[in-house]
């Protein structure tokens, strides 16, 4: 960097991206809470070290092929062609934003004094990866192994999740060109695959013991800490403001970007490289946020758990038009998303024998979908790209935001990135004997041998004299 | 092993060259290792877990067994 304006610029975006990181930490910690209190006493500390224990294994494959993913992918391959290169195939070529600099032995994958931006766009991304696969987690607890939870997190969090972010979250994604797909904070590209995914290996994984009757009716297994829950759940709201700024493009200049002569017009963008403020974000986050909790309580008579859950729902049904929604519009639409989250999951869980431990399918996977279906009729018309603006299927050029688009981006990433894949490596686990645990474990408690070294330990200790 | 040894040098350059971390060059061995310890990993922990649910299985506890181990913090 050798002058002073794009070194400030630099600079500043590095850091700003940076801070995102820190406090998109926070969602993690929010989620170790929330299912630790949500898990009983016997199991506490292996729902911990389960959630946890994702970090390392999705940070390390995320390493080593995940981010060269997204760069590779977002012509699908072989559905659109790129407007880099204009061509269909995977993009690893020599164009400025392709997948060849991102594999893990590039030297942009380490300190490098020429690129202070790779770094911490690629952590904000694994961020996205973590909080993918810990939607997943609350789901599954005190019966999943932990092998197989790792297996499934890499999957989600390393693969399928960012697989649809090349489709859809990437200014050059097929499903933005081809079917108008827009979901700038993420109701689906992280949401629903990431619902999707954890019903796919819910259906497998069968309930947890006891909670359904014989006759079928199902038994509520309460939350044994509310304050975890509460506060984990606060603080995941906290870290959804860093995940909300990270979705940002800070400054751009985008006169030259567009092609426009002579003009420039710095702004910040949402990931598509449109134009959004993050002034304008941060009331329609709040506003959706007071929706879901609004909704939240009427609906489940004021239930705490509930109540809380619903202040994310809220926020996850609007997040994919946040970006230019009005906020009273950001509010309406999070209580839509809350009521049929809400009453979804009772629904499935009735009918199919679901025991979605957290809730974690009906928050984040259907008022996902809700989020995305409501966008394409609320943003009907408006360009998915600042670059062109063409036709429906075509491909070439990018496909105005519309209904159906966005239905069937909805149905992309709940069903063909998020359902059929987690029933499937569920299903292999499964035959494998892997997926879940023995029911004489599951019965004694997955924490039972620490606890009673605990117990030894205090007995010891209570007999010493000296 | 050291990529820079002496930072006017490297900084007045015609061309800085970025990549300042120790063995440029060597990032496919490193990248061959982590693949190693990944995969060693999930074997490793894979085994242990797998021997501590069939110890815990074998000994078939009650579902309230496990209040007789509360500790009183």
């Amino acid at each position: 960097m050798t002058d002073q304006l794009g070194a400030l610029t630099t600079v500043f975006t590095e850091f700003y991206y940076w801070i995102t990181v820190v406090l998109m930490f926070l969602i993690h910690v929010g989620f170790c809470m929330y299912e630790v209190g949500a898990s009983r006493y016997k199991h506490h500390q292996h729902t911990l070290m389960k959630n946890t224990m994702l970090i390392p294994l999705v940070t390390v494959t995320w390493f080593l092929f995940g981010w060269w993913i997204y760069w590779a992918f977002p012509t699908g391959p072989g559905l659109a062609p790129s407007i880099m290169n204009e061509s269909a195939a995977l993009i690893t070529d020599e164009s400025a934003f392709s997948a060849k600099w991102y594999v893990p032995n590039s030297e942009l994958m380490a300190v490098n004094l020429g690129d202070h931006i790779s770094g911490v766009f690629w952590a904000a991304f694994l961020l996205f990866s973590w909080t993918a696969a810990s939607i997943v987690s609350g789901a599954v607890i005190e019966r999943i192994t932990t092998f197989a939870f790792g297996i499934l997190a890499i999957a989600i969090g390393s693969c399928f999740w960012v697989i649809d972010a090349a489709w859809g979250w990437h200014f050059d994604g097929w499903m933005l060109k081809i079917l108008g797909y827009h979901d700038a904070y993420a109701s689906g590209v992280i949401h629903a695959v990431a619902g999707g995914f954890a019903l796919g290996i819910l259906a497998v994984l069968g309930p947890r013991i006891g909670k359904f009757s014989s006759s079928g009716e199902p038994r509520n297994i309460g939350p044994r800490n509310p304050w975890l829950v509460t506060v984990g759940l606060f603080l995941i709201y906290t870290g959804f403001w860093g995940f909300y700024a990270a979705c940002n493009i800070p400054i751009f200049d985008l006169g030259p970007e567009y092609g426009m002569e002579g003009v420039t017009y710095f702004t910040a963008t949402n990931i598509y490289v449109t134009p959004t403020t993050l002034s304008g974000i941060t009331m329609n986050f709040l506003m959706s946020l007071s929706g879901g909790l609004l909704a939240g309580y009427l609906v489940a008579k004021g239930d705490p758990f509930w109540t809380y859950s619903s202040g994310l729902a809220g926020i996850i049904c609007a997040s994919a038009g946040n970006d230019l929604y009005h906020p009273i519009q950001s509010m309406i639409i999070a209580m839509i998303g809350v009521v049929v989250a809400y009453k979804l999951h009772y629904w499935v869980e009735r009918k199919f024998k679901i025991d979605d431990a957290v809730g974690a399918v009906a928050v984040h996977g259907y008022a996902g979908v809700a989020g995305l279906i409501i966008c394409g009729f609320v943003l009907n018309g408006y360009p998915s790209s600042g670059y062109s603006v063409g036709a429906m299927w075509v491909g070439t050029d990018y496909a105005p935001i519309n209904p159906l688009g966005m239905f069937l981006g909805a149905i992309i990433m709940f069903v063909v990135l998020g359902f059929i894949p987690g029933w499937i490596i569920a299903k292999v686990l499964h035959g494998m004997g892997k997926l879940r645990i023995p029911r004489e474990v599951e019965i004694a408690g997955l924490d039972y041998e620490i606890m009673e070294a605990a117990k030894d330990d205090e007995k010891s200790v209570a007999s010493a004299s000296r | 092993m050291a990529t820079v040894t002496n930072w006017i040098d490297h900084l007045s350059a015609k061309e800085v060259a970025g990549a300042v971390y120790p063995g440029v060059g060597t990032e496919g061995i490193l990248v061959l290792i982590a693949f190693v310890l990944w995969i060693g990993w999930h074997v490793l922990a894979a085994k242990q877990e797998s021997d501590k649910l069939s110890k815990l299985a074998r000994k078939r506890h009650g579902p309230n067994d496990w209040k007789s181990n509360v500790t009183d913090g």
